[in-house]
Protein backbone atom coordinates (compact mmCIF):
# COMPACT_ATOMS: atom_id res chain seq x y z
CA UNK A 1 0.00 0.00 0.00
CA UNK A 2 1.42 3.38 -0.98
CA UNK A 3 0.31 6.79 0.26
CA UNK A 4 1.71 10.07 -1.00
CA UNK A 5 1.67 12.98 1.44
CA UNK A 6 3.09 16.46 1.09
CA UNK A 7 5.47 17.11 4.00
CA UNK A 8 7.60 20.24 4.26
CA UNK A 9 7.04 20.83 0.60
CA UNK A 10 8.25 17.34 -0.36
CA UNK A 11 6.08 14.52 -1.56
CA UNK A 12 6.64 11.61 0.81
CA UNK A 13 5.73 8.24 -0.62
CA UNK A 14 4.91 6.14 2.38
CA UNK A 15 4.85 2.38 1.94
CA UNK A 16 3.35 0.06 4.51
CA UNK A 17 6.08 -2.42 5.51
CA UNK A 18 4.72 -4.36 8.46
CA UNK A 19 2.27 -4.46 11.29
CA UNK A 20 3.78 -3.13 14.52
CA UNK A 21 3.75 -6.55 16.16
CA UNK A 22 5.52 -8.25 13.23
CA UNK A 23 8.89 -6.92 14.39
CA UNK A 24 10.16 -7.87 17.83
CA UNK A 25 12.04 -5.39 19.94
CA UNK A 26 15.81 -5.35 19.31
CA UNK A 27 15.35 -7.18 16.05
CA UNK A 28 15.09 -6.42 12.36
CA UNK A 29 13.12 -7.52 9.34
CA UNK A 30 14.43 -7.40 5.77
CA UNK A 31 12.32 -5.98 2.94
CA UNK A 32 12.80 -4.89 -0.64
CA UNK A 33 11.59 -1.66 -2.15
CA UNK A 34 12.33 -0.33 -5.63
CA UNK A 35 14.92 -3.10 -5.97
CA UNK A 36 16.79 -1.97 -2.86
CA UNK A 37 17.64 -4.26 0.06
CA UNK A 38 16.29 -2.48 3.13
CA UNK A 39 15.62 -3.27 6.75
CA UNK A 40 13.04 -2.33 9.33
CA UNK A 41 14.55 -2.38 12.82
CA UNK A 42 12.92 -1.99 16.21
CA UNK A 43 14.94 -1.01 19.25
CA UNK A 44 13.75 0.39 22.55
CA UNK A 45 10.22 0.34 21.12
CA UNK A 46 11.20 2.68 18.26
CA UNK A 47 11.21 1.79 14.58
CA UNK A 48 14.02 2.55 12.14
CA UNK A 49 14.38 1.92 8.42
CA UNK A 50 17.80 1.59 6.88
CA UNK A 51 19.87 0.05 4.12
CA UNK A 52 20.21 -3.62 4.97
CA UNK A 53 23.66 -4.13 3.45
CA UNK A 54 26.77 -3.38 5.48
CA UNK A 55 29.01 -0.72 3.92
CA UNK A 56 32.14 -2.69 4.80
CA UNK A 57 31.45 -6.01 3.09
CA UNK A 58 28.34 -7.67 1.73
CA UNK A 59 26.20 -8.92 4.62
CA UNK A 60 22.59 -8.38 5.62
CA UNK A 61 22.36 -6.34 8.80
CA UNK A 62 19.08 -8.05 9.70
CA UNK A 63 21.23 -11.17 10.30
CA UNK A 64 23.15 -9.13 12.87
CA UNK A 65 22.56 -7.95 16.40
CA UNK A 66 20.33 -5.06 17.48
CA UNK A 67 20.70 -3.27 20.82
CA UNK A 68 20.47 0.28 22.19
CA UNK A 69 19.48 1.86 18.87
CA UNK A 70 22.41 0.22 17.07
CA UNK A 71 22.76 -2.66 14.65
CA UNK A 72 25.89 -4.77 14.53
CA UNK A 73 26.91 -6.50 11.32
CA UNK A 74 26.92 -10.31 11.55
CA UNK A 75 30.23 -10.62 9.69
CA UNK A 76 32.69 -8.34 11.47
CA UNK A 77 30.69 -6.55 14.19
CA UNK A 78 30.77 -3.12 12.57
CA UNK A 79 28.13 -1.04 14.38
CA UNK A 80 25.76 1.51 12.88
CA UNK A 81 23.67 4.06 14.71
CA UNK A 82 20.06 3.51 13.60
CA UNK A 83 19.16 7.20 14.03
CA UNK A 84 21.96 8.62 11.90
CA UNK A 85 23.34 5.64 9.99
CA UNK A 86 26.87 6.59 11.07
CA UNK A 87 29.32 3.79 11.82
CA UNK A 88 30.09 3.59 15.53
CA UNK A 89 33.11 1.34 15.25
CA UNK A 90 35.50 -0.30 12.82
CA UNK A 91 35.76 -1.97 10.41
CA UNK A 92 33.01 0.11 8.72
CA UNK A 93 33.86 3.70 7.85
CA UNK A 94 30.90 4.64 5.61
CA UNK A 95 27.36 5.25 6.91
CA UNK A 96 24.25 3.31 5.94
CA UNK A 97 21.26 5.31 4.70
CA UNK A 98 18.38 5.89 7.08
CA UNK A 99 14.83 6.45 5.82
CA UNK A 100 11.82 8.20 7.39
CA UNK A 101 9.47 5.94 9.33
CA UNK A 102 6.01 6.50 10.76
CA UNK A 103 3.60 4.36 12.72
CA UNK A 104 -0.11 4.66 12.01
CA UNK A 105 -2.97 2.37 12.92
CA UNK A 106 -0.61 -0.30 14.27
CA UNK A 107 1.33 -0.37 11.00
CA UNK A 108 4.83 0.83 10.12
CA UNK A 109 5.33 2.96 6.99
CA UNK A 110 8.63 3.84 5.34
CA UNK A 111 9.36 6.61 2.86
CA UNK A 112 12.10 5.82 0.37
CA UNK A 113 13.12 8.41 -2.16
CA UNK B 1 70.48 15.35 33.18
CA UNK B 2 67.60 13.13 32.28
CA UNK B 3 64.77 14.31 30.03
CA UNK B 4 62.46 11.73 31.58
CA UNK B 5 60.28 14.23 33.36
CA UNK B 6 60.00 16.53 30.39
CA UNK B 7 56.26 17.15 30.34
CA UNK B 8 56.56 18.76 26.93
CA UNK B 9 57.89 15.55 25.34
CA UNK B 10 55.31 13.87 23.10
CA UNK B 11 53.49 10.61 23.45
CA UNK B 12 55.25 8.29 21.02
CA UNK B 13 53.88 5.13 19.46
CA UNK B 14 56.35 2.68 17.96
CA UNK B 15 54.67 0.61 15.28
CA UNK B 16 52.01 1.91 12.90
CA UNK B 17 49.85 -1.17 12.47
CA UNK B 18 46.33 -1.76 13.78
CA UNK B 19 47.24 -1.26 17.46
CA UNK B 20 49.51 1.72 16.86
CA UNK B 21 47.08 3.56 14.61
CA UNK B 22 44.08 2.89 16.82
CA UNK B 23 46.01 4.04 19.90
CA UNK B 24 46.91 7.30 18.17
CA UNK B 25 43.26 7.79 17.27
CA UNK B 26 42.17 6.91 20.81
CA UNK B 27 44.55 9.45 22.37
CA UNK B 28 42.73 12.16 20.43
CA UNK B 29 39.29 10.74 21.16
CA UNK B 30 40.16 10.75 24.87
CA UNK B 31 40.89 14.44 24.69
CA UNK B 32 44.67 14.55 24.52
CA UNK B 33 45.60 17.69 22.61
CA UNK B 34 49.39 17.41 22.94
CA UNK B 35 51.85 16.04 20.43
CA UNK B 36 51.45 12.42 19.28
CA UNK B 37 54.15 10.79 17.16
CA UNK B 38 53.43 7.54 15.33
CA UNK B 39 56.54 5.84 13.95
CA UNK B 40 56.25 2.92 11.52
CA UNK B 41 58.96 1.06 9.63
CA UNK B 42 56.81 0.37 6.57
CA UNK B 43 56.63 3.00 3.82
CA UNK B 44 52.81 3.09 4.06
CA UNK B 45 50.31 4.88 6.22
CA UNK B 46 48.67 2.51 8.75
CA UNK B 47 46.38 -0.06 7.15
CA UNK B 48 44.13 -2.96 8.10
CA UNK B 49 45.55 -6.44 7.74
CA UNK B 50 42.45 -8.70 7.64
CA UNK B 51 41.76 -7.95 3.93
CA UNK B 52 45.36 -8.78 2.92
CA UNK B 53 44.63 -12.50 2.61
CA UNK B 54 41.26 -11.93 0.92
CA UNK B 55 40.03 -8.87 -0.96
CA UNK B 56 43.49 -7.35 -1.48
CA UNK B 57 44.57 -10.57 -3.22
CA UNK B 58 41.36 -11.27 -5.07
CA UNK B 59 39.26 -8.21 -5.85
CA UNK B 60 39.41 -6.59 -9.27
CA UNK B 61 39.47 -3.25 -7.45
CA UNK B 62 41.38 -3.82 -4.19
CA UNK B 63 39.66 -2.24 -1.18
CA UNK B 64 40.84 0.85 0.65
CA UNK B 65 42.62 -0.50 3.72
CA UNK B 66 43.87 2.82 5.11
CA UNK B 67 43.24 3.14 8.87
CA UNK B 68 43.94 6.86 9.22
CA UNK B 69 42.68 8.59 6.07
CA UNK B 70 44.50 11.78 5.13
CA UNK B 71 41.71 14.22 6.14
CA UNK B 72 41.57 12.66 9.62
CA UNK B 73 45.34 12.60 9.94
CA UNK B 74 45.66 16.26 8.96
CA UNK B 75 42.84 17.33 11.25
CA UNK B 76 44.10 15.27 14.20
CA UNK B 77 47.63 16.63 14.04
CA UNK B 78 49.03 13.13 14.67
CA UNK B 79 52.61 13.16 13.41
CA UNK B 80 52.94 10.06 11.26
CA UNK B 81 56.50 9.04 10.45
CA UNK B 82 56.43 6.11 8.04
CA UNK B 83 59.59 4.41 6.80
CA UNK B 84 61.48 5.00 10.05
CA UNK B 85 62.84 2.31 12.32
CA UNK B 86 63.42 2.57 16.05
CA UNK B 87 66.58 0.67 16.89
CA UNK B 88 66.88 1.25 20.63
CA UNK B 89 64.63 2.08 23.55
CA UNK B 90 66.24 3.77 26.54
CA UNK B 91 63.51 3.44 29.13
CA UNK B 92 65.54 5.12 31.89
CA UNK B 93 66.09 8.28 29.84
CA UNK B 94 62.74 8.02 28.03
CA UNK B 95 64.35 8.16 24.64
CA UNK B 96 63.99 6.28 21.39
CA UNK B 97 66.94 5.98 19.01
CA UNK B 98 66.17 5.78 15.31
CA UNK B 99 68.12 4.11 12.52
CA UNK B 100 69.15 7.47 11.06
CA UNK B 101 70.76 8.49 14.34
CA UNK B 102 67.90 10.71 15.47
CA UNK B 103 66.79 10.60 19.11
CA UNK B 104 63.12 11.00 19.99
CA UNK B 105 62.30 11.84 23.60
CA UNK B 106 58.94 10.72 24.97
CA UNK B 107 56.75 11.31 27.97
CA UNK B 108 55.08 7.93 27.50
CA UNK B 109 55.80 5.35 24.82
CA UNK B 110 53.62 2.59 23.39
CA UNK B 111 55.27 -0.42 21.81
CA UNK B 112 52.94 -1.67 19.10
CA UNK B 113 55.61 -3.49 17.17
CA UNK B 114 53.46 -6.44 16.08
CA UNK B 115 55.19 -9.48 14.72
CA UNK B 116 57.13 -10.87 11.82
CA UNK B 117 56.35 -13.99 9.85
CA UNK B 118 57.93 -17.19 11.09
CA UNK B 119 60.44 -18.14 8.41
CA UNK B 120 61.33 -21.64 7.26
CA UNK B 121 65.16 -21.61 7.25
CA UNK B 122 65.29 -23.52 3.94
CA UNK B 123 63.03 -20.93 2.25
CA UNK B 124 64.14 -17.45 3.30
CA UNK B 125 62.04 -14.49 2.10
CA UNK B 126 63.15 -13.59 -1.39
CA UNK B 127 63.46 -17.20 -2.55
CA UNK B 128 62.01 -17.24 -6.10
CA UNK B 129 58.45 -18.54 -6.13
CA UNK B 130 58.13 -18.38 -2.34
CA UNK B 131 55.82 -15.90 -0.60
CA UNK B 132 55.22 -14.93 2.99
CA UNK B 133 52.28 -12.70 3.93
CA UNK B 134 52.35 -10.07 6.62
CA UNK B 135 52.57 -6.64 5.00
CA UNK B 136 50.71 -4.76 2.28
CA UNK B 137 53.81 -5.07 0.06
CA UNK B 138 53.80 -8.84 0.64
CA UNK B 139 50.11 -8.92 -0.36
CA UNK B 140 50.68 -6.90 -3.51
CA UNK B 141 53.53 -9.18 -4.61
CA UNK B 142 51.39 -12.24 -3.95
CA UNK B 143 48.42 -10.67 -5.74
CA UNK B 144 50.55 -10.18 -8.86
CA UNK B 145 52.00 -13.70 -8.64
CA UNK B 146 48.56 -15.32 -8.25
CA UNK B 147 47.49 -13.76 -11.54
CA UNK B 148 50.05 -15.65 -13.60
CA UNK B 149 50.40 -18.87 -11.60
CA UNK B 150 48.27 -21.94 -12.17
CA UNK B 151 49.11 -23.82 -9.01
CA UNK B 152 49.82 -22.91 -5.41
CA UNK B 153 51.26 -24.86 -2.53
CA UNK B 154 50.38 -23.47 0.90
CA UNK B 155 52.49 -24.59 3.83
CA UNK B 156 50.57 -24.15 7.05
CA UNK B 157 46.92 -25.00 7.65
CA UNK B 158 46.26 -22.20 10.13
CA UNK B 159 43.84 -19.30 9.68
CA UNK B 160 46.12 -17.35 7.33
CA UNK B 161 47.14 -20.34 5.19
CA UNK B 162 43.53 -21.44 4.81
CA UNK B 163 42.30 -17.95 3.90
CA UNK B 164 44.97 -17.70 1.21
CA UNK B 165 44.08 -21.19 -0.04
CA UNK B 166 40.40 -20.21 -0.19
CA UNK B 167 41.18 -16.98 -2.06
CA UNK B 168 43.46 -18.78 -4.54
CA UNK B 169 40.76 -21.40 -5.23
CA UNK B 170 38.27 -18.62 -5.90
CA UNK B 171 40.79 -17.22 -8.40
CA UNK B 172 40.86 -20.61 -10.11
CA UNK B 173 44.26 -21.89 -9.05
CA UNK B 174 45.02 -25.50 -8.32
CA UNK B 175 45.67 -25.43 -4.56
CA UNK B 176 47.42 -27.82 -2.18
CA UNK B 177 47.68 -27.23 1.56
CA UNK B 178 50.31 -28.98 3.68
CA UNK B 179 49.84 -28.91 7.45
CA UNK B 180 52.37 -30.33 9.85
CA UNK B 181 49.79 -31.10 12.53
CA UNK B 182 47.23 -33.90 12.41
CA UNK B 183 44.28 -31.46 12.09
CA UNK B 184 43.44 -28.02 10.71
CA UNK B 185 43.37 -25.28 13.36
CA UNK B 186 44.07 -28.01 15.89
CA UNK B 187 44.90 -25.65 18.74
CA UNK B 188 41.98 -23.27 18.24
CA UNK B 189 39.14 -25.60 17.30
CA UNK B 190 37.64 -28.85 18.58
CA UNK B 191 38.22 -31.97 16.44
CA UNK B 192 34.68 -31.94 15.00
CA UNK B 193 35.24 -28.45 13.57
CA UNK B 194 38.71 -29.36 12.26
CA UNK B 195 37.23 -32.38 10.46
CA UNK B 196 34.36 -30.32 9.10
CA UNK B 197 36.69 -27.60 7.84
CA UNK B 198 38.96 -30.16 6.15
CA UNK B 199 35.93 -31.59 4.34
CA UNK B 200 34.81 -28.07 3.45
CA UNK B 201 38.23 -27.18 1.99
CA UNK B 202 38.28 -30.42 0.00
CA UNK B 203 34.74 -29.76 -1.29
CA UNK B 204 36.14 -26.47 -2.61
CA UNK B 205 38.80 -28.40 -4.51
CA UNK B 206 41.76 -28.00 -2.14
CA UNK B 207 44.15 -30.95 -1.92
CA UNK B 208 44.88 -31.28 1.75
CA UNK B 209 47.82 -33.12 3.32
CA UNK B 210 47.79 -33.32 7.10
CA UNK B 211 50.82 -34.44 9.10
CA UNK B 212 53.02 -33.22 6.23
CA UNK B 213 56.59 -32.14 7.02
CA UNK B 214 57.50 -28.80 5.41
CA UNK B 215 61.17 -29.94 5.35
CA UNK B 216 60.68 -31.53 1.94
CA UNK B 217 60.12 -28.16 0.22
CA UNK B 218 62.71 -27.12 -2.36
CA UNK B 219 62.77 -24.39 -5.00
CA UNK B 220 63.01 -25.82 -8.51
CA UNK B 221 63.10 -24.20 -11.94
CA UNK B 222 59.83 -22.29 -12.41
CA UNK B 223 58.37 -23.13 -9.04
CA UNK B 224 58.62 -25.24 -5.95
CA UNK B 225 58.65 -28.96 -5.24
CA UNK B 226 57.59 -30.80 -2.13
CA UNK B 227 58.08 -34.41 -1.18
CA UNK B 228 55.16 -35.80 0.74
CA UNK B 229 55.13 -39.12 2.55
CA UNK B 230 51.61 -39.91 1.34
CA UNK B 231 51.69 -38.39 -2.14
CA UNK B 232 55.22 -38.48 -3.52
CA UNK B 233 56.65 -35.40 -5.20
CA UNK B 234 54.37 -32.45 -5.79
CA UNK B 235 55.17 -29.44 -7.96
CA UNK B 236 53.58 -25.98 -7.88
CA UNK B 237 54.21 -22.65 -9.58
CA UNK B 238 54.08 -20.80 -6.29
CA UNK B 239 54.46 -21.47 -2.60
CA UNK B 240 53.06 -19.53 0.31
CA UNK B 241 54.57 -20.23 3.70
CA UNK B 242 52.12 -19.40 6.51
CA UNK B 243 53.52 -21.14 9.57
CA UNK B 244 52.85 -18.48 12.15
CA UNK B 245 54.16 -15.28 13.55
CA UNK B 246 57.00 -14.31 15.86
CA UNK B 247 56.29 -11.30 18.09
CA UNK B 248 58.60 -8.40 17.42
CA UNK B 249 60.02 -7.75 20.89
CA UNK B 250 63.70 -7.01 20.20
CA UNK B 251 63.44 -3.37 21.35
CA UNK B 252 61.71 -4.38 24.55
CA UNK B 253 64.11 -7.23 25.27
CA UNK B 254 67.21 -5.13 24.72
CA UNK B 255 65.73 -2.43 26.97
CA UNK B 256 65.40 -5.02 29.72
CA UNK B 257 61.59 -5.18 29.74
CA UNK B 258 59.97 -8.34 31.06
CA UNK B 259 59.26 -10.78 28.22
CA UNK B 260 56.93 -13.74 28.78
CA UNK B 261 58.93 -16.93 28.38
CA UNK B 262 55.80 -18.88 27.51
CA UNK B 263 54.46 -16.86 24.59
CA UNK B 264 57.37 -14.55 23.76
CA UNK B 265 55.29 -11.39 24.20
CA UNK B 266 56.05 -8.23 26.17
CA UNK B 267 54.50 -8.72 29.59
CA UNK B 268 51.82 -6.10 30.38
CA UNK B 269 49.22 -5.67 33.12
CA UNK B 270 45.47 -5.00 32.70
CA UNK B 271 46.28 -1.42 31.73
CA UNK B 272 48.89 -2.43 29.14
CA UNK B 273 51.79 -1.21 31.29
CA UNK B 274 55.09 -3.03 30.75
CA UNK B 275 57.67 -3.61 33.47
CA UNK B 276 59.30 -0.24 32.61
CA UNK B 277 57.85 3.02 33.85
CA UNK B 278 56.27 5.05 31.05
CA UNK B 279 56.39 2.19 28.54
CA UNK B 280 53.23 0.45 27.37
CA UNK B 281 52.64 -2.36 24.88
CA UNK B 282 49.62 -3.40 22.80
CA UNK B 283 48.62 -5.76 20.01
CA UNK B 284 50.36 -8.85 18.65
CA UNK B 285 53.60 -8.10 20.54
CA UNK B 286 51.98 -7.88 23.98
CA UNK B 287 51.32 -10.62 26.49
CA UNK B 288 48.23 -9.30 28.22
CA UNK B 289 46.81 -10.26 31.56
CA UNK B 290 43.40 -11.86 31.54
CA UNK B 291 41.62 -10.38 34.56
CA UNK B 292 39.30 -13.38 34.95
CA UNK B 293 42.02 -16.04 35.17
CA UNK B 294 45.12 -14.02 36.04
CA UNK B 295 47.01 -15.78 33.25
CA UNK B 296 48.90 -14.04 30.46
CA UNK B 297 48.10 -14.56 26.80
CA UNK B 298 49.42 -13.14 23.59
CA UNK B 299 46.55 -12.74 21.14
CA UNK B 300 47.10 -12.21 17.44
CA UNK B 301 43.79 -10.66 16.52
CA UNK B 302 42.29 -7.52 15.09
CA UNK B 303 39.98 -7.13 18.08
CA UNK B 304 42.79 -7.51 20.61
CA UNK B 305 44.85 -4.88 18.80
CA UNK B 306 41.91 -2.46 18.93
CA UNK B 307 41.05 -3.18 22.56
CA UNK B 308 44.59 -2.99 23.90
CA UNK B 309 45.16 0.19 21.87
CA UNK B 310 42.14 1.77 23.57
CA UNK B 311 43.22 0.62 27.04
CA UNK B 312 46.87 1.61 26.56
CA UNK B 313 45.90 5.06 25.27
CA UNK B 314 43.77 5.67 28.36
CA UNK B 315 46.57 4.47 30.64
CA UNK B 316 49.10 6.74 28.90
CA UNK B 317 46.81 9.66 29.78
CA UNK B 318 46.26 8.45 33.34
CA UNK B 319 42.62 7.67 32.60
CA UNK B 320 40.59 4.59 33.42
CA UNK B 321 39.22 2.43 30.63
CA UNK B 322 36.40 -0.06 30.38
CA UNK B 323 37.74 -3.62 30.58
CA UNK B 324 37.87 -5.43 27.22
CA UNK B 325 34.99 -7.58 25.99
CA UNK B 326 35.67 -11.33 25.67
CA UNK B 327 38.19 -12.32 22.99
CA UNK B 328 36.56 -12.43 19.58
CA UNK B 329 38.00 -13.63 16.32
CA UNK B 330 36.75 -14.16 12.78
CA UNK B 331 37.93 -15.82 9.62
CA UNK B 332 36.30 -15.82 6.17
CA UNK B 333 37.07 -18.90 4.10
CA UNK B 334 35.46 -21.40 1.73
CA UNK B 335 32.20 -19.47 1.68
CA UNK B 336 31.89 -19.38 5.47
CA UNK B 337 32.25 -16.68 8.07
CA UNK B 338 33.58 -18.43 11.17
CA UNK B 339 33.65 -16.56 14.47
CA UNK B 340 34.83 -17.43 17.95
CA UNK B 341 34.19 -15.99 21.39
CA UNK B 342 36.52 -16.97 24.23
CA UNK B 343 39.05 -19.77 24.02
CA UNK B 344 38.91 -23.52 23.56
CA UNK B 345 40.97 -26.00 25.55
CA UNK B 346 42.07 -29.56 24.82
CA UNK B 347 39.31 -32.03 25.61
CA UNK B 348 36.61 -29.36 26.03
CA UNK B 349 33.14 -30.78 25.35
CA UNK B 350 30.88 -28.94 22.87
CA UNK B 351 27.15 -28.81 22.21
CA UNK B 352 26.20 -28.35 18.58
CA UNK B 353 23.26 -26.11 17.62
CA UNK B 354 22.09 -26.63 14.05
CA UNK B 355 24.10 -28.60 11.53
CA UNK B 356 27.57 -27.95 10.17
CA UNK B 357 26.94 -27.00 6.52
CA UNK B 358 27.93 -29.87 4.27
CA UNK B 359 29.97 -29.67 1.09
CA UNK B 360 29.71 -26.21 -0.42
CA UNK B 361 26.29 -25.45 1.10
CA UNK B 362 25.71 -22.28 3.03
CA UNK B 363 23.91 -22.82 6.31
CA UNK B 364 24.60 -21.96 9.89
CA UNK B 365 25.62 -23.67 13.08
CA UNK B 366 27.02 -22.90 16.50
CA UNK B 367 29.09 -24.85 18.99
CA UNK B 368 29.13 -24.15 22.69
CA UNK B 369 32.16 -25.23 24.72
CA UNK B 370 31.19 -25.75 28.36
CA UNK B 371 33.54 -26.35 31.26
CA UNK B 372 32.54 -26.64 34.91
CA UNK B 373 29.04 -25.41 34.14
CA UNK B 374 30.30 -22.25 32.42
CA UNK B 375 30.29 -21.28 28.79
CA UNK B 376 33.95 -20.73 27.85
CA UNK B 377 34.05 -20.96 24.05
CA UNK B 378 31.47 -20.25 21.35
CA UNK B 379 32.05 -20.99 17.67
CA UNK B 380 29.63 -19.69 15.04
CA UNK B 381 29.56 -20.69 11.41
CA UNK B 382 27.64 -18.12 9.35
CA UNK B 383 25.89 -17.12 12.57
CA UNK B 384 27.75 -14.03 13.76
CA UNK B 385 24.58 -12.23 14.84
CA UNK B 386 23.61 -15.22 16.97
CA UNK B 387 27.11 -15.48 18.45
CA UNK B 388 26.97 -11.83 19.48
CA UNK B 389 24.05 -12.58 21.79
CA UNK B 390 26.33 -14.81 23.89
CA UNK B 391 28.98 -12.20 24.66
CA UNK B 392 27.41 -11.49 28.03
CA UNK B 393 26.99 -15.21 28.80
CA UNK B 394 30.65 -16.13 28.34
CA UNK B 395 32.42 -17.08 31.56
CA UNK B 396 29.21 -17.01 33.61
CA UNK B 397 27.62 -20.04 35.24
CA UNK B 398 24.95 -21.41 32.90
CA UNK B 399 21.43 -20.95 34.25
CA UNK B 400 20.02 -23.49 31.79
CA UNK B 401 20.77 -27.12 31.02
CA UNK B 402 23.69 -27.36 28.54
CA UNK B 403 21.52 -29.35 26.13
CA UNK B 404 19.11 -26.42 25.90
CA UNK B 405 21.82 -24.53 23.99
CA UNK B 406 21.63 -27.15 21.24
CA UNK B 407 17.99 -26.33 20.47
CA UNK B 408 17.91 -24.40 17.19
CA UNK B 409 14.19 -23.79 17.72
CA UNK B 410 14.87 -21.11 20.33
CA UNK B 411 16.07 -17.75 18.91
CA UNK B 412 19.64 -16.89 19.93
CA UNK B 413 18.75 -13.83 22.00
CA UNK B 414 16.11 -15.73 23.94
CA UNK B 415 18.56 -18.59 24.47
CA UNK B 416 21.21 -16.19 25.77
CA UNK B 417 18.70 -14.76 28.26
CA UNK B 418 17.83 -18.29 29.34
CA UNK B 419 21.52 -19.09 29.81
CA UNK B 420 22.07 -15.95 31.90
CA UNK B 421 19.10 -16.74 34.11
CA UNK B 422 16.85 -14.43 36.11
CA UNK B 423 19.89 -12.56 37.51
CA UNK B 424 20.26 -10.91 34.11
CA UNK B 425 16.81 -9.38 34.14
Amino acid sequence: MKISILTNGNIMNWTRIAAVDEVEDDAGMPFKLDGRELALFRSGGEFFAADNVCTHQYALLTDGYVEDGCVECPLHQAQFDLRTGEPRCAPATQPIRIYPVKVEDEAVYVAVE
Amino acid sequence: MSPSNDASAPLVIVGAGQAGAMAARALRELGHAGKVVLIGDEPHAPYERPPLSKAVLADEQPPDVNLLPEPFLAQSGIVLQPGRRVVRLDAARRELHLDDGAVQAYRACLLATGGDVRVLPALPPGTPGVHYLRTLDDAQRLRAALRTARSLLVTGGGFLGLEIASTARALGLDVTVMELGPALLGRAMPPEVSRWLAARARAHGVRLHLGAQPSGLVPVAGGIAATLADAGVLRADLAVVAVGQVPNVALAREAGLLIDAGNGGIRVDERCRTSAEGVYAAGDCASGRDAATGTHRRLESWQNANEQARIAAAAMLGQDAEPPPPPWFWTDQFGCNIQMLGHGAPGLAYRLRGQLPEGRDPGKAMLFGIEGGRLVHVIAINAGGDLRAFRSVLGRPLACAPEALADPGIPAKQLARLALGPASA
